[in-house]
């Protein structure tokens, strides 16, 4: 299950947060945990160089990308590997969005097209598209080329 | 010319730091939304204002249900709009929106029905995904014909948004989704990857507990061709998860590990990583199995991609711990990961290395380990810590390396957790390592000299109370806990004082100028140091001189209470100031039955300073005390043994009983330890009723009923029981918990005058031959086995039938004999044919036994035993044969 997706700005202000099967309770606490992790391990990192850390048996993979910053957490079949596959799907998405590194006013002027990039790539936990060509042209309602 | 460009650069910072959200508000956003009913609909106000509700959402507002249904409403207008973009919005809100009561999902149904048959192929997609995500059983049956078509789709969007809603739905509704197995299946031999990957998932999931199937699908899949990586690397855990379940049943060839070992050849690294960590989950694999899997997982190590430096880290740290020298080929890529920038990679590294290291690296790692801990956190920081307390007590020899190591971080910054961790490992050293204590009884010295921690500090005088006086020269540690008096808070003073009289108490020598030191203290503005100063004073007596001091004193100073302290602690809640001053004999000393739960937590290792060094005595001295203290057992004589305790009540029960048997001589006695778990009850005169008519040799002496037994507060009943001297009787006794009930006022916590006779009955209480045997280890069973002789060793073959395993079988002869295994010989390895189990143990009226099992499978399941017992006395060898033939 991916657990959570997250988006941050270079100052830790929540973007986009989508949390699956994770309590309500326990949300606050993910988000600041995370915030923090990127606090302390994304100053000066490249963008889309991945980071990864392990809490018990949950796992994050998290990135920078312009001027946010990506997170996301998942467990059980989606360890470590999954999720760098999903952050990839994720990331290259994005940048397909905004056309390029998205700065955070970009990002939230694509933002509408961001939620629904993230509906196509993600549903409730499970990944769903992994081809940004096919994820531009699904918000499109347009079918996969493919086909 | 300047002057246009400074302002065009300040409308650009303005763009850039003005938010479109900015100042955004629920309620704004909620009469925004008013616009979906519009008559003429402008979809692009509509798109951004669902924009800014899915903005919202995203920022973990919550919206009450009137709001939620309000817009959920007000969504559905928007399917008349025949715009793309705005109906593909619509189709995200909905989901995110929609409130669960039918009445109101029933009003989209329709409009999604409709977009379900479309002949838009994306329209069809995406209005199965929400309808999944809105419906419920009847409405899923009535769309069910729909979905199962839209599984076989040609188009791989639709396919897939079936499949992935069935996996879904598997958690609400499986019966139904059990029925579309064969769409399922048809789907996984799709053409499109992802419709492969999701379609393999649904089926694995709705075959999980069919083995057979799950067998089947893998056997099928493993000769065909998968073509998506996130495919392929499902099949190869679901083949991980049928060699796992096979284990069991097969010994030689292993199913799918030629599969698995293919894999590694995989071109896409996530199935190459997956199929590595397959094979070394693989239950019992051999080195042979492990070589390739450890070769890959190498490789990855020098990976530029730091996720997969992780993941194969990680991976190798797990199988140090079963296979270390499998993972010793790695210690050099993995020296390199030390310095990785990634610090959960660098620490799992290093404590990885902390496990295949030898003796002859420990020195060299502890250099590259000081470098890196001066910039990593906390958390990381106690991980090494623990690997290193792990690694000193594999290298006794090395303790001067690794308590410096361990010195030098105590001296750095660090919050509570970690000062605490390295503070715990030390004490461990010094108990488990003799020729470390004095350097480390120094370092913690040193440490308390500068600690702003409390807690650690009171711990480590109390600890030095404790080892100080028995080092070659107590006097060096004076100096340093009676600084704390000048120094530190009254909580640290009172623990430096109480510390000060045990080397008083111990070095007779010191005695005289322990005194001075004390008499100092008199004057502290503290009451609990005064006190404490005082009460030493007058307890070590001898007014400072020289002379021995008395046992009872040392017995006083170092010895424990005997009573759980939460106890202690209630007694002294409901104490009530009076002329009848507190009685520490009232206190109950049975510790309160833990729920099951609890109890089933795996045993760890105290590593607490507090609970060890307490030193509390052994239970079975604390039962000694207890029994020899009642005078109707007084004249037992010396208690033999005492079991664990048997709960003798299911769990959660009105009243928790369980019993302790303790054996002497000539009688047994039977302790019950009974807990009211009902606050409106006291309970009066409880006795238990024993029916020892199934037991021949034992006839009831005695019974020490239990005066009161409030609620939540433990108490005990006793019957005893007399037997034949010196001789292991067996019996069976029937229990009767008999009692007057009170009604208690829970307001008040008063009880009623009058009660009521009741009785609950218990479980039955078995006395077997395994009670009359102490469980005593040697430390060289060979030389024990050899001195002890032949003289009396009988031994004889037997059949144990067929048993699970064969570490079943070997536990349940230990259970059945009572005995201590030794040198580790209880562990049965994983896969093995034949086991040899070392026992030793000391049977009633004090005769050694030492016995050798001999185990061997005898066919698939059966386990044939030869028992070989050497003992001082023949009559109990046969005894022991006896107990193994009749178990």
């Amino acid at each position: 299950m991916i657990l959570a997706v997250l988006f941050a700005n270079s100052e830790g202000n929540i973007l986009v947060e989508r949390f699956n099967g994770v309590p309500a309770e326990e949300r606050l606490h993910w988000r600041s945990f995370l915030v923090k992790l990127g606090a302390e391990n994304l100053k000066g990192v490249k963008n889309e160089e991945l980071l990864v850390a392990s809490h018990k048996s949950v796992y994050i993979v998290y990135t920078v990308l312009g001027d946010v910053s990506v997170y996301v957490v998942g467990k059980d079949a989606y360890d470590e590997l999954a999720l760098a596959e999903v952050i990839f799907v994720i990331t290259s998405a994005v940048k397909d969005v905004c056309g390029k590194l998205p700065t955070e006013r970009l990002f939230l002027d694509k933002y509408g097209r961001i939620c629904l990039t993230l509906d196509e790539i993600i549903w409730q936990g499970y990944l769903e598209n992994t081809d940004k060509d096919r994820i531009r042209r699904l918000v499109r309602l347009k079918p996969p080329t493919e086909f | 010319m300047a002057q246009p460009l400074v302002k065009k650069d300040d409308d650009r910072d303005d763009e850039a730091d003005y938010s479109p959200f900015l100042g955004i508000e629920k309620g704004a956003v909620l009469q925004e939304a008013r616009v979906f009913n519009d008559p003429q609909l402008d979809p692009r106000r509509c798109s951004q204002v669902i924009t800014k509700l899915l903005y919202l959402l995203n920022q973990g507002e919550t919206f009450t249900k009137v709001e939620a249904t309000e817009v959920f409403f007000a969504v559905t207008k928007l399917f008349q709009s025949k715009d793309i973009g705005l109906r593909r919005m619509v189709y995200v809100m909905i989901k995110e929106i929609s409130p669960s009561a039918d009445e109101v999902v029933i009003i989209v149904t329709s409009s999604l029905m409709k977009d379900m048959t479309s002949k838009t192929d994306m329209y069809r997609a995406n209005a199965i995904r929400v309808l999944c995500r809105i419906t419920d059983g009847t409405l899923l049956t009535q769309i069910e014909r729909y979905l199962k078509q839209a599984i076989v789709d040609k188009n791989p969007v639709v396919a897939s948004a079936a499949l992935v809603s069935g996996i879904h739905l598997l958690q609400t509704n499986p019966e139904i989704v059990k029925r579309w197995s064969n769409e399922v299946q048809e789907a996984v031999q799709s053409r499109a990857a992802l419709v492969q990957f999701h379609a393999l998932a649904l089926l694995h999931q709705i075959r999980q507990n069919d083995r057979l199937a799950v067998n089947k699908l893998v056997s099928s899949l493993t000769k065909g061709s998968v073509r998506s990586p996130l495919a392929q690397c499902l099949l190869i855990r679901y083949s991980n998860q049928v060699i796992r379940e096979s284990a069991n049943t097969q010994a030689g060839d292993r199913p799918f590990y030629d599969f698995l070992e293919g894999c590694l050849r995989h071109k896409a690294e996530m199935v190459i990583f997956e199929a590595a960590r397959a094979i070394t989950e693989i239950n019992g694999v051999t080195s042979r199995e492990l070589t390739p899997a450890i070769t890959v997982l190498q490789l990855f190590l020098s990976s530029s991609k730091p996720v997969l430096r992780f993941a194969a880290v990680r991976t190798l740290n797990k199988v140090a711990m079963t296979h270390p020298m499998a993972v010793t080929n790695c210690n050099i890529d993995m020296e390199s990961l030390i310095s990785d920038q990634n610090r959960s990679i660098a620490t799992l590294a290093i404590t990885t290395l902390l496990k295949t290291g030898n003796e002859s690296s420990v020195d060299r790692l502890m250099k590259q380990i000081t470098n890196f801990m001066s910039d990593i956190a906390d958390e990381f920081k106690i991980v090494v810590v623990e690997a290193i307390r792990l690694l000193c007590l594999k290298f006794p020899l090395k303790h001067r390396a690794l308590m410096n190591f361990l010195s030098n971080i105590l001296r750095e910054e660090g919050g509570f957790e970690y000062k605490k961790a390295i503070v715990d490992s030390i004490v461990i050293l010094i108990r488990d390592i003799p020729e470390a204590k004095e350097t480390g009884l120094l370092h913690l010295c040193e440490f308390i000299e500068d600690c702003e921690f409390t807690y650690l500090c009171t711990q480590i005088l109390h600890f030095l109370g404790i080892e100080g006086p028995k080092t070659s020269d107590p006097s060096k540690y004076i100096r340093y806990i009676y600084n704390r008096v000048h120094l530190e808070n009254a909580t640290v003073r009172a623990a430096a004082v109480s510390t000060l009289a045990k080397f008083g108490a111990m070095v007779d020598t010191l005695k005289p100028r322990i005194f001075v030191l004390l008499r100092r203290c008199l004057f502290d503005n503290d009451d609990e140091v005064r006190d404490r100063a005082t009460l030493y004073l007058n307890t070590l007596g001898g007014d400072g001189a020289v002379v021995q001091t008395g046992d009872d004193v040392k017995e006083f100073l170092f010895g424990s209470l005997d009573i759980p302290l939460v106890n202690l602690e209630n007694s002294l809640k409901n104490y009530e100031p009076s002329e009848e001053s507190f009685d520490i004999n009232s206190v109950p000393r049975e510790v309160k039955t833990q729920p099951l739960a609890e109890k089933k937590a795996p045993g760890k290792k105290p590593t607490d300073l507090g609970a060890p060094l307490a030193g509390p005595p052994s239970t079975a001295d604390a039962y000694e005390k207890l029994l020899s203290s009642t005078p109707e057992f007084a004249s037992f004589g010396k208690l033999f043994k005492s079991s664990a305790p048997v709960e003798l009540t299911e769990a959660e029960t009105e009243y928790a009983v369980n019993v302790v048997k303790h054996i002497f001589d000539a009688h047994a006695v039977f302790q019950y330890n009974c807990t009211n778990t009902i606050p409106e009850q006291l309970l009066e005169n409880a006795t238990v009723i024993v029916d020892a008519s199934e037991a021949e040799e034992f006839a009831e002496v005695a019974s020490k009923p239990l005066r009161s037994l409030p609620y939540d507060s433990p108490g005990q009943t006793f019957v005893a029981f007399e037997k034949p001297e010196g001789i292991p009787a067996v019996g069976k006794f029937s229990n009767m918990l008999r009692f007057i009930v009170k009604e208690v006022d829970p307001s008040t916590g008063e009880a009623e005058d009058d009660g009521v006779e009741d009785e609950y009955q218990l479980e039955d209480l078995e006395i077997v031959a395994a009670d009359y045997m102490l469980k005593v280890g040697v430390s060289n069973f060979r030389n024990a086995w050899e001195s002890m002789g032949a003289d009396c060793e009988r031994v004889d073959e037997y059949g144990l039938g067929p048993r699970e395993s064969l570490a079943e079988a070997v536990n349940a002869v230990i259970n059945l004999l009572g005995m201590q295994p030794c040198e580790g010989t209880e562990v049965v390895p994983k896969n093995s044919r034949s086991h040899t189990c070392l026992l030793s143990g000391v049977y009633i009226c004090n005769v050694k036994v030492l016995v050798r099992l001999q185990f061997g499978l005898d066919g698939p399941k059966d386990v044939a035993m030869k028992l070989a017992v050497r003992s001082e006395d023949e009559a109990v060898s046969d005894a022991i044969h006896e107990i193994v033939a009749s178990g």
